[in-house]
This record gives structure tokens, C-alpha cells and sequence, in this order.
């Protein structure tokens, strides 16, 4: 699909109705609808919902009959003097996720990409596809049952090589790494494939015309590999800028559990509002978190977008 | 074709991605029809007003359309099928009498709180009877956030007529928020739920305690015993969540605090046994009993009481162990004591003929006891129940007809238990607890009346330990007090947090630096997020209430 068809279709459309364009391209659009009811469904239907944050929530009232009560629901947040803290504990562990996570999937894929046994290939595939399928809860005991100080796993190695033992749950220092070490293991073969699926579709003719030209692996990897690969980087990145200050709760909830120990450094906003709110089960504070968390993201979109844009037009959102 | 099948595969990742991203954005959804169902409601009450006699005749009432009334309970749903071959009978019973049939509807103890809160606030006439409790199961917030229906006096007079007779006027008092009754409670079932310490008497006299543990600095001296003597037990093989009761029961034991219940789970706020109604927080005032307790449990984590992480140990079934010896002690309040002391089934410690089960009781060195707020059993209605009439009137039954009752609690007589010769129950020969037992956990109108005591009970001790209660208890003396948190509610939540950020770092030893600093930084945080304002608030709601 070049350029040239593109503008000329579009030309085309302009000159027939409406109806018979849609009625033209009836396949795409069919195949559009899932994606389409599905957000509108449980993306644009429950947005009115916001409305909650607002208001001290009756259950008997429901959402609109409640008492509006403005900013108040945020001010447990607010008031906790702990904003900043978890804002910047979120961010700076997604930060650590995106970077390292696409890192590792990009490299995965152009490794992958390389083999040339298919047998293995498939296999190795399949092995670092698996813990993404691992639920978070098993995660975090498979964590525990390795790190724990009176019989896990790896005190169990070190007192049998002689050394001291290691207490990780009583050191808050060592969790931002065994935290991004768990998350990359998880994440890396779900990742690739993504990055894996792009490489197979950059024209193969392009790779024949440069191996004819006597380039080497690297040198096809650095020059037609990882420039193919710049759009699909750059969308995902986007996409992932946007849930940048939403953490992911499985993995800390269930590997930190509520150890306070480790608070200073693994507490994000997710497990706070969870540990405040579970007491007295407010519907109204937990949305009001959700609501500052979706402002955020929304902003970081469209000012990464936007910058995106004016470094290069193409590979902007929209 | 591959080409094909692999940008589909690429999209379809991006489409999960984003969904991902909108499912979590998505609010929880509006319960729509909330407003109709109050309507509805609110109308039938009118026509069952207009309607009802004084006489209160249960004949009277029209029963004619068979209904099912849904029961709402915690704890999980039992694996064999006695209980609803027992619900069968007893259904008989009901739809005889009031047309009627009950359902159980569980809440498994996994995160019950949020469940059980959830499936309330669904309002979609899931549930029509909910056992609740004023402390445990955030009874009062559910009637504040409208979740259960006002019960009118001639609404209880002429549906629940012997509950209604056999509730005093001042304990349906204690069921009032804003003037109307929202509770029942169980006010006729001696029981104690203060909490202490279960531990092995036999042991702590070899230990050289002749009357057992009657003190924190005896139980380090036991702890201290059975770590050294007996190498293959845990003393408690505790799990992080014990800090908040740990930390009362000191309070407890050391001073003449008496907590208001339910405002956090921590219960902060309270008074003194001679001043009940001026309103402080010991964990800012008392500040050298604190640092005591913080050295005391760096002491029992330096003896190996509990395992080293025992703040991310959440896979300890310590009651269970306590049973056949594998952990020397269990803290949990004195019901479950009358259970382990027992010589029950399956309980092997009491193999060896010397094994005895004591229990120290947090306020046993002061004589400070409260005893148990009526409500920390109590059934509500629903508010969204579609028949709240019939729901009142099977809940009558259960709690007052001799059969009915003993059927719900006990269940079939013959297969579930059966009587001894001096009139106590015990389990039939070859009893199988998986296929034979009932679960519906009854915890919220249990009759006095109409208990049959357990054979395969330790009587002799249980009340021993009651009669020693009930020398020293004073009533739970805030009955009335439904505090009106909205205010200072964002102050609690974060109080909260502090409290359990710390103390679990206290209570289990686990901080670094010396105990006078960590108590500090506690009280400084506390101070920080506003403790003070709260306790202000609260005193002017006493001096409101009490004044």
C-alpha cells in the first residue's frame, strides 16, 4: 500500500455518497465493529461515572442522586502529604519498565529474527511466552518461596555455600531491582512478539537487495532492521506514556504484600489508595485516584504526541 | 498470508493493550435502577403501615405468593450436602408457616470485607436478611450509605413479633442510627470475644509459671521456654496482620483504655474506665508504655517467636497447627480458646494426657475488660430486598421457634449431632464433619433460650474463665455513638496508613533504630496527619451525645 493509491482512493470517495462508501468498504468496517462496540461499551459508556468522585456516594441515591461534595474526595490525597512520593515511586518504576521492557523486547525479536533453527526458534518462543500466562498471585509466592529468609530458596543455596543469609523482605533498597527483574521476566516474550510480528513485515526484498550489497548481520540490523522497527517503537511508546502514572497492582500487591518495611520504596499509588480506602470502602475516593491518574495520562499523550509530531509528522498518533 | 495473519496478530495485541488501559479507567457502574427499588420500597412500607394491627397476628398477614428469602453470611460455602438437605427440612417448616423459603448466600473469607460490600452495594435485590456487626463488618457505614432498610417499630411488631418482645426498649436503642432501627441483634448469647492469648498451660508451668501466663513478661518467659526446649516448634507462627490487636491488647493490659469501636480497625479513639467520656488517643499519649512495647517485641523477634519474614508470611495456618502441636500459642479472643481447650476430634496435642490449653486475656494484669457491644451480631435487611415483610418473619422463626432453630444451628438431629443422656449435644458415632456437617454461620440472633450446650466442650474451664469475667467486665459503654465521620474521614484513612506502616514495623520487631526513635516518628507522622482534629471532633460528637 504506497502513497499514491491512498490519496487516489480518497479521491474517489469524495466523488460517490456517503452510503455507497460505507456500503464499499463493508468487509473493513465489519471487522472495525468489534473494536468499536467494545469501546463504546466499557470505554464511553460508563464515562458519565466520573461523576462519582464528585459526590459522597449513597447506594441508595446512586451516582447523579448523591450529594455533590466537589474536590473533597481528593483531598485524602492531598492531605496525606505522600503525593509526591508515590507519584514519583509510579512513574519512576514505569519509566524503569517501558525503557528496559522495549529495550529487551526489541532485542529479543531481532534475536529471534536471526535463528535459524526453527525448532528452537519455536521453542525458546514458547518458554519466555509462558510466565506472562503465570498469574500475579503465584508470581508473588514464587518470589516469596525464592527470597525468604528462614527457608527459601536462595538462603537455602547460600548456607550451603558457607555465606551469611540474605534478608531482601527486611531491605527496602534491593526491591527496585527484583521488582523490574520479575516484570521483565513476565513481560519479555508477550513484548517481542509485538516487535517480532513488525520485523516479518518489513519487505524482504529490501534485506535480499542488502545482503546482494554485502552487508553484514549487524550492519542489516542497524540499517534496515531497527528503522523498520521505528514506527512501531514509537507507537507503543505512546501508548505506554499514557499509563505511566497507572501502576501495575498485581505485581507490587502481591510480591510486597503489606510489608510497611519496604514501603519507601515499592509504595505506588495503586497500593496506597488500596490500603486507605479498603477500611471503609469508598467508591467516591477510589475514583477520585482514578480520575487523577487518567488526567495525568491523558496529558502525557498529547504532549508526547505532540512532540512527536513536530519531530516527524508520520509517526504521531494523530 | 503470513504477512496477513501476523498484522492482524499486531493489532490485535494493540487493541488488548488498549483495553487494557480502558478497563481500568472504567468507573464501576452505576447501580441504575437504585431509585426505583427505593421507591418501591418506600411505598410497600406505606401500604404495610396503613395495613398492620396492633394484634400482630401472623395469620393475618397475606402470605399467599411463595417467596425466597436469601440469607447473606460470611464464611465459605460448606462441601457436603447436609446443610441443604437441613435447609430442605427446614424449608418445609418455613413455607408452611410463612410461605417462605430461605436460601444461604456466602462470602468466602477471602477478602470478605470488599465482597461483602460489594455484593450489598449491588442493590439488585440479591439479598434480602444480612448478617452484619457494628465492629467487624462495617454495619453502620452500610446503614449510612443506604444499604439497609429502615425497620419501623410496627414493621418489626407485626412481622417479627417475638424478636420484637424479646429485644429490651434500650437495646433497640443501640440499633438506632438517626432514630430509626436498622439492627437486630444478638442480645440473648453469652459470649466473649476480647482478645488474648491461647498457649499450653502445661507447658508454661514447666516453664516455672505455677498459675500459667498472667502478664506480657510471662509470656516472653514461655516463649523464651518452648523456643529452647522444644527446638521443632514455632512459638507463634504469627502472619503480618496481628499488629493492630497485639498493640491494643498492650494498651489494653497497661492502662484503663476502652476503645470506641468502628471508627478505624484500629481503634484508636476511646476513653478511660473512670473517665468514659473524654475522648484520647493512648497511642499519641502513651508514649513510654509504647517504647516498653516496642523493645519487648524486638525481644520476642530476637527469640524467634515468630519467622523472620513474618510480614510478607501469609501462608501460616497457626489455629490449625495449634492443634496438633506444632505452634505453642494462638492469639485470637476467647471463643476460640473455648474451642481449643476443648478435647475435640482431630485436636492431637491432647494425646498426651499432661496437655492443657490456658488462656491469657489482654487486660488481665489491669482488670480491664469491656465486655462484647450487642451489635457485634446483628441481622439487617436489605434495603433493595423485594420482600422485606417475609424476610422479617422467616428471620422471627429462626431465631425463636424451637425447631427451626435447632435445625439452622445444629442441623438434622441423628446425622449432624444428637442429644446425650443429661440434654447436651455431641457429634453421632462415626461422624464425618465434610458430609455430615452444617455451615450456615448463624452468628446473628443465637438465642440463649434455645442453645444446646456442646457436650465436647471444656465447661469446667470455659466458665471458670467466665465467672472471672464476669466479676471485672463493664459494659461496652458507647453503644449509642455512631460517630459522623464525612468530615475527617480523608484524616482517618490517613491515620490508617501511619498506623499500620508502623506498627507492623513495632509490633513485630522489625524496626531499625532504637524503639524511643520509631515510636517517635509514629507519633510525629500521627500528629502530621491531623489526630488531634479527629479527637477534637470526635469529644464535640460526645458532648453532643453524652452531655
Amino acid at each position: 500500500m504506497s502513497k499514491n493509491t491512498n490519496s487516489s482512493s480518497t479521491q474517489v470517495i469524495r466523488k460517490r455518497g456517503v452510503l455507497e462508501t460505507l456500503w464499499r468498504y463493508r468487509v473493513l468496517e465489519l471487522m472495525c465493529l468489534p473494536a468499536v462496540v467494545f469501546f463504546f461499551l466499557f470505554s464511553y459508556m460508563p464515562m458519565p461515572g466520573i461523576w462519582v468522585a464528585f459526590v459522597k456516594y449513597n447506594y441508595r441515591d446512586g451516582i447523579f442522586g448523591s450529594k455533590f461534595v466537589g474536590l473533597k474526595n481528593f483531598q485524602f490525597l492531598a492531605e496525606s502529604g505522600k503525593l509526591f512520593e508515590l507519584t514519583k515511586n509510579t512513574i519512576l518504576y514505569n519509566i524503569a519498565f517501558i525503557i528496559l521492557g522495549n529495550l529487551l523486547a526489541i532485542l529479543v525479536a531481532i534475536l529471534l529474527n536471526e535463528m535459524q533453527s526453527k525448532m528452537f526458534k519455536k521453542v525458546s518462543q514458547t518458554m519466555m511466552f509462558l510466565p506472562y500466562f503465570i498469574s500475579q498471585v503465584l508470581v508473588g509466592i514464587l518470589v516469596y518461596n525464592l527470597l525468604n529468609y528462614d527457608y527459601g530458596f536462595v538462603n537455602e543455596v547460600l548456607t550451603s555455600l558457607g555465606r551469611e543469609k540474605w534478608g531482601p523482605y527486611s531491605d527496602p533498597s534491593v526491591w527496585p531491582v527484583i521488582l523490574v527483574i520479575v516484570h521483565l521476566w513476565q513481560q519479555t516474550g508477550y513484548n517481542s512478539v509485538v516487535y517480532f510480528a513488525a520485523i516479518c513485515g518489513i519487505d524482504a526484498e529490501i534485506i535480499e537487495a542488502a545482503k546482494v550489497d554485502g552487508a553484514n548481520a549487524f550492519q542489516k540490523i542497524r540499517y534496515i532492521i531497527l528503522p523498520g522497527l521505528k514506527p512501531t517503537i514509537v507507537i507503543l511508546l505512546l501508548f505506554a506514556l499514557g499509563g505511566i502514572v497507572k501502576g501495575n497492582f498485581g505485581l507490587f500487591y502481591n510480591i510486597i504484600g503489606t510489608n510497611s518495611l519496604l514501603y519507601p520504596t515499592t509504595d505506588i499509588i495503586e497500593t496506597y489508595v488500596y490500603r486507605a480506602t479498603i477500611n471503609d470502602f469508598n467508591f467516591s475516593t477510589a475514583s477520585a485516584v482514578g480520575l487523577y491518574q487518567s488526567i495525568i495520562g491523558f496529558v502525557m499523550v498529547m504532549a508526547v504526541n505532540y512532540i512527536v509530531k513536530k519531530i516527524d509528522p508520520d509517526y504521531s498518533l494523530f | 498470508m503470513k504477512k496477513k495473519l501476523l498484522a492482524t496478530l499486531l493489532s490485535a495485541s494493540m487493541v488488548l493493550g488498549i483495553a487494557a488501559c480502558g478497563s481500568s479507567t472504567a468507573e464501576t457502574p452505576a447501580p441504575a435502577d437504585t431509585t426505583a427499588t427505593q421507591t418501591e420500597t418506600k411505598t410497600e412500607t406505606t401500604t404495610t403501615d396503613a395495613g398492620s394491627t396492633e394484634t400482630a397476628d401472623a395469620s393475618a398477614i397475606d402470605t399467599s405468593e411463595h417467596v425466597v428469602i436469601t440469607y447473606m453470611t460470611t464464611g465459605g460455602a460448606p462441601e457436603g450436602n447436609q446443610t441443604d438437605a437441613m435447609l430442605e427440612q427446614l424449608n418445609k417448616i418455613l413455607t408452611e408457616k410463612v410461605n417462605a423459603e430461605l436460601e444461604v448466600y456466602y462470602i468466602d473469607w477471602t477478602d470478605y470485607l470488599s465482597v461483602y460490600n460489594l455484593t450489598l452495594a449491588r442493590m439488585d435485590g440479591t439479598v434480602d436478611l444480612v448478617g452484619t456487626a457494628s465492629d467487624w463488618l462495617d454495619a453502620w457505614p452500610n446503614a449510612k450509605n443506604g444499604a439497609f432498610l429502615e425497620l419501623s417499630e410496627d414493621m418489626l411488631k407485626t412481622y417479627a413479633p417475638k424478636t420484637w418482645e424479646s429485644v429490651s426498649p434500650e437495646h433497640w436503642e443501640l440499633c438506632k442510627y438517626d432514630g430509626n432501627i436498622y439492627l437486630m441483634p444478638e442480645d440473648n448469647y453469652a459470649q466473649w470475644t476480647n482478645h488474648g492469648f491461647a498457649y499450653r498451660l502445661d507447658w508454661a508451668k514447666e516453664a516455672g509459671l505455677a498459675d500459667g501466663v498472667k502478664s506480657w513478661e510471662d509470656l516472653t518467659t514461655y516463649f523464651k521456654y518452648v523456643k529452647e526446649t522444644y527446638p521443632d516448634v514455632i512459638p507463634w507462627d504469627s502472619d503480618g496482620t496481628q499488629y493492630a490487636t497485639m498493640v491494643g491488647g498492650w494498651i489494653t493490659s497497661h492502662s484503663n483504655y476502652v476503645s470506641i469501636d468502628g471508627i478505624n480497625s484500629g481503634a484508636m479513639w476511646g476513653g478511660t474506665k473512670d473517665d468514659l467520656y473524654t475522648v484520647y488517643s493512648p497511642y499519641v499519649t502513651d508514649t513510654d508504655s509504647l517504647v516498653e512495647f516496642a523493645k519487648m517485641m524486638k525481644e520476642w523477634d530476637e527469640i524467634g517467636v515468630w519467622k523472620t519474614d513474618v510480614l510478607n508470611n501469609t501462608t501460616s495456618d497457626n489455629r490449625e497447627d495449634f492443634k496438633i502441636g506444632r505452634v505453642a500459642a494462638e492469639q485470637h479472643h476467647t471463643q476460640t480458646w473455648t474451642d481449643l481447650c476443648s478435647h475435640k476430634d482431630g485436636y492431637t496435642i491432647y494425646d498426651d494426657p499432661k496437655a492443657e490449653t490456658g488462656f491469657f486475656y489482654f487486660g488481665e494484669e489491669t482488670k480491664n475488660l469491656v465486655a462484647l457491644s450487642i451489635t457485634h451480631g446483628a441481622m439487617a435487611v436489605s434495603a433493595a430486598s423485594k420482600n422485606p415483610e417475609r424476610a422479617l418473619m422467616v428471620y422471627d422463626l429462626i431465631r425463636n421457634d424451637p425447631d427451626c432453630y435447632k435445625l439452622f444451628n445444629y442441623g438434622v438431629e441423628g446425622v449432624s449431632y444428637e442429644l446425650t443422656a443429661d440434654g447436651m449435644r455431641k457429634t453421632p458415632d462415626g461422624y464425618n464433619s465434610a458430609t455430615d456437617g452444617i455451615s450456615v454461620n448463624y452468628w446473628w440472633g443465637r438465642n440463649d433460650d434455645l442453645e444446646i450446650k456442646d457436650a465436647t466442650m471444656n465447661w469446667d474451664a470455659i466458665e471458670k474463665l467466665y465467672k472471672e469475667y464476669d466479676a471485672i467486665k463493664i459494659d461496652y459503654p458507647y453503644g449509642q455513638f455512631v460517630p459522623n465521620v464525612d468530615d475527617i474521614q480523608s484524616k482517618i484513612d490517613n491515620i490508617n496508613d501511619i498506623h499500620t506502616t508502623y506498627m507492623k514495623q513495632i509490633a513485630f520487631g522489625k524496626y531499625q533504630g532504637s524503639a524511643e526513635d520509631i515510636v517517635a516518628e509514629y507519633q510525629e507522622a500521627l500528629k502530621k496527619a491531623g489526630i488531634d482534629d479527629v479527637t477534637a471532633e470526635l469529644q464535640r460528637q460526645f458532648d453532643e451525645l453524652y452531655k
